[in-house]
């Protein structure tokens, strides 16, 4: 194996290869620091390219890619409270106020620090342990995959303010809008009130750039008296960042939430059909559970930053467990990878690292390099960043509006989609205005045709009977869990609803 | 100062601007270009911009790969650009019924496989390969499989039969309902009278992962797409349904030499909306005989178990005809 790492990096270190995963990594960047642009986007429009390269120098190219547009989205949500990719939701939720306060410098220095380890930590996870990982999350079918998802969906609670009712609703709106169209299994089409466009029901970025970004752009604009002033509360030379930008000492704070986060996001990574979209929200959440001080998240604390981009850089090296040992594809990036492998010739499969042995290191190598390129141009780049806060807001959000609407269009080629972004965009400024959260409803968007799904393949598997939900230790270990969050979440929410009566009483 | 700002929004417009041009032609997918055609309009100049592929499946399956290396071919024939998109949803459905309202320009063309058929029997679409321009077939593949694990008791047809006689309903097989393996484990059901429980587990790579984690006992697929896993002595094969025994898997028995009747085919075919100018279509068909007669494309497609075969529009219509009955009479039998 020591060989192959260094044959690996052979293969990738020399000028030409070296420029295409700087170019792969400035490129994905830039698509991930775009609302509603993501590096599947980026790896899909770059794959014909890679058509004419041999097969290291296109994979250079497109791990690049990945490694950059899996990165670059912390940058909107800290400045803008716009997600840049569905897999930086999380961020905003600290990293927005902490830049409200000045500190946006810190909330980089955070983001490019936590996003590089965790990013390492999944790379070594990849080279190191993909096989015996993969192999266990084969243990992985329908029941499990039902518990996972119920157990996901219980983090409602911690990751939404206010009334729990609310929360509760969002999170079957959400689920409603993940019923329209074409039923798993038997594609029965339901919701879909004659049209053909809904047949293939919402797809999760139109959504989930609509109601993030799109109503946040239109609570701006709402506010049209103080767009003239941009970066009002924004001191840009408090941006400035000293060092690293987040001193080590403070990192060291966060040691437990940043492994915690970490192997959260691996986890989700590995297996198949979940990827950075949930990793993120589910780190967060529980980051938020675990904490001594809950109330102060989504206030600006490290905390929140943390878990969100740890858990989405670590899901990079997670995803590619699976694709890399079996030949599964554990979302749709890397779906798109595997469709690389085989245009290249290579036989995606459990013999791959054995016949292709010197290829696939050149990729672990491509990995470790466009991680620490990541790095370099975040924090090249990132005074240049901060300006864009002086753009004034009538030039930028038009742009970014259209560049969202591109981008939704993107995703499926189809022209509904971004109209779905727009609708979902005016539903999630409603939302906003009405108090209602919008977290739960994204929860339940994303993870109600994994509970469908699933939940109908079981009952297949065991002629209707629910008893292997229960009996299966996997399974049964994750909905013990999930009864557990739910009597856990009551029973803290009564005690501050004691303690505060307590203090009006007193 | 504010100057750099001004240079930031600009370069923000141009790449809008950028990013605009390239959807236009470009959707998230592919565009396998040799250079391209640029004299002014009229058919006889086609293409003249470039030809947008819808594949009504996701990236990584069988449909996709087999569609982006015969565009690699046929953008070279036709010397202009192919773009390839994935339009994804409702067992291809989504993606065919785009095709259908797209312009007939010449300009939208959808790659798919007999699925098609499928999908109106069972009437998941309310359209069928006769509603198509059809430009002809330049893959056929042959290896439709019944896989099951190296450690599976069933080591050909012959013991899964007695074993399903013996307990029937109990043996699980994998199947994405509606699709084209459902119907052979309905065809198989029917012919040897046996019944086994048939569970949905989804795509192609889904069945793969089901089987290694033994969540299943059978998968039907492509012998093509787990040649791997054959390989690696992780899966084995209880035959193919083909007329004759492949040369690419000279070993494995047909379904018909142990006795089963069974035998499909898997076509990739190529289709206009209707309306499409008719020099186009024949152009595009002609392209499409010189790419499957290529020599170095039918090395290509060789590995993965593929069938170099053309299909003119004519044949391919027949064809379809044929094979609508057959998969009729099928369902018929099996209800």
């Amino acid at each position: 194996m020591f060989d192959l790492i260094i044959e690996g990096f052979s293969l990738v270190l020399n000028f030409h290869t070296m420029l295409l995963i700087l170019g792969g990594t400035l490129l994905g960047l830039m698509f991930g620091l775009i609302p509603g642009l993501s590096a599947t986007m980026a790896v899909a429009i770059c794959l014909p390219i890679t058509y004419g390269m041999g097969p290291v120098e296109g994979f250079a190219l497109l791990i690049g890619l990945y490694i950059g547009g899996s990165s670059g989205g912390f940058i909107p949500s800290v400045l803008l409270n716009l997600p840049g990719t569905p897999s930086s939701v999380a961020t905003t939720f600290d990293g927005y106020p902490m830049a409200q306060k000045g500190l946006a410098g810190r909330a980089f220095g955070i983001s490019i620090i936590t996003s590089f380890w965790a990013g390492l930590i999944s790379i070594i996870v990849l080279v190191l342990v993909a096989e015996p990982l993969a192999k266990f999350a084969l243990n992985f079918g329908p029941f499990e995959f039902f518990a996972v998802a119920l157990l996901a969906l219980t983090l409602i609670s911690s990751l939404s303010e206010g009334s729990l009712l609310k929360a509760l609703i969002a999170a079957l709106l959400g689920l409603t809008f993940a019923f329209v169209g074409s039923a798993p299994i038997d594609a029965y089409p339901r919701f879909t009130f004659g049209m053909n466009e809904l047949s293939a029901g919402f797809n999760m970025l139109p959504v989930l750039i609509g109601i993030f970004a799109i109503s946040e752009m239109l609570k701006i604009i709402e506010n049209k008296n103080k767009i003239s002033t941009p970066g009002s509360q924004l001191n840009i030379d408090q941006a400035k960042i000293k060092g690293l930008g987040w001193p080590l000492k403070d990192f060291w704070k966060q040691k437990w939430n940043f492994i915690r986060s970490t192997i959260i996001g691996l986890g989700i990574g590995i297996l198949p059909g979940i990827g950075g979209g949930t990793a993120n929200l589910v780190a967060y959440g529980t980051a938020k559970k675990q904490s001594k001080y809950p109330e102060k998240f989504g206030t600006g604390i490290d905390d929140g930053v943390v878990a969100s981009e740890a858990s989405n850089n670590a899901t990079i090296g997670g995803d590619m467990v699976p694709l890399i040992s079996l030949g599964i594809p554990g979302d749709t990036v890397t779906a798109m990878l595997l469709g690389g492998l085989m245009l290249h010739g290579l036989q995606p499969g459990p013999l791959l690292i054995e016949q292709n042995g010197p290829i696939v290191y050149s990729i672990y190598a491509a990995l470790f390099i466009a991680n620490i390129f990541m790095v370099i141009l975040l924090y090249l780049g990132m005074r240049g960043f901060v300006k864009m806060l002086s753009i004034e807001k009538y030039y930028l959000y038009p742009i970014i509006i259209a560049l969202c609407v591109v981008g939704a269009f993107g995703v499926n080629n189809r022209l509904f989609d971004a109209f779905a972004l727009l609708g979902f965009g005016i539903l999630g400024y409603l939302m906003v205005k009405t108090k209602f959260p919008l977290v739960p409803l994204i929860l339940g968007f994303i993870l109600g045709p994994l509970l469908e799904t699933n939940l109908r393949r079981g009952l297949q598997l065991s002629d209707g009977s629910f008893m292997p939900f229960v009996t299966e230790p996997i399974s049964g270990l994750f909905l013990l869990a999930t009864v557990l969050s739910i009597v856990f979440s009551v029973i803290k929410e009564r005690k501050s609803r004691m303690n505060k009566s307590a203090n009006i009483a007193g | 100062m504010k100057k750099s700002f001004k240079l930031v929004a600009v370069i923000l417009v141009a790449l809008s601007m950028l990013l605009a041009a390239c959807s236009s032609s470009n959707e998230g997918s592919t565009s396998t270009s040799s250079s391209s055609g640029n004299s002014d309009g009229g058919e006889s100049n086609y293409p003249t911009k470039p030809i947008n592929i819808i594949v009504p499946a996701g990236a990584g399956g069988d449909t996709d790969r087999n569609t982006r290396i015969t565009a690699e071919y046929l953008a070279e024939e036709l010397d202009g650009n192919l773009v390839v998109s994935n339009v994804n949803g409702s067992g291809g459905t989504v993606g065919a019924q785009q095709v259908l309202d797209a312009d007939p320009d010449g300009y939208n063309v959808l790659a798919f496989h007999n699925s098609t058929i499928i999908n109106s029997l069972l009437e998941l679409a309310d359209f069928g390969f006769e509603d198509y321009q059809l430009a002809g077939s330049a893959i056929t593949d042959l290896s439709n499989s019944f896989i099951v694990n190296a450690d599976s008791e069933f080591t050909d047809l012959q013991s899964l039969i007695d074993a399903a006689k013996e307990k029937p309903g109990e043996i699980t097989i994998a199947t994405e309902t509606g699709a084209f393996t459902h119907l052979q484990l309905l065809a198989f059901q029917n012919l040897t009278d046996t019944e086994f429980k048939i569970v949905d587990v989804g795509s192609a790579s889904e069945k793969t992962t089901a089987l290694l984690g033994g969540q299943i006992d059978i998968i039907p697929t492509q012998l093509g797409l787990v040649q791997e896993y054959i390989e690696s002595g992780d899966f084995r094969t209880l035959g193919v349904m083909s007329e004759e025994r492949l040369a690419g898997a000279p070993d494995v028995p047909t379904f018909v030499e142990q006795g089963v009747d069974l035998k499909f085919d898997k076509f990739f075919y190529w289709g206009f909306p209707k309306d499409t100018p008719q020099e186009v279509v024949d152009k595009f068909s002609k392209a499409l005989e010189i790419v499957t007669n290529n020599p170095e494309f039918q090395k290509e497609i060789e590995p993965h178990l593929l069938n170099a075969n053309y299909l003119s529009p004519e044949e391919l219509f027949e064809h379809f005809e044929k094979t609508t009955e057959e998969y009729k009479a099928l369902l018929d039998a099996a209800q």
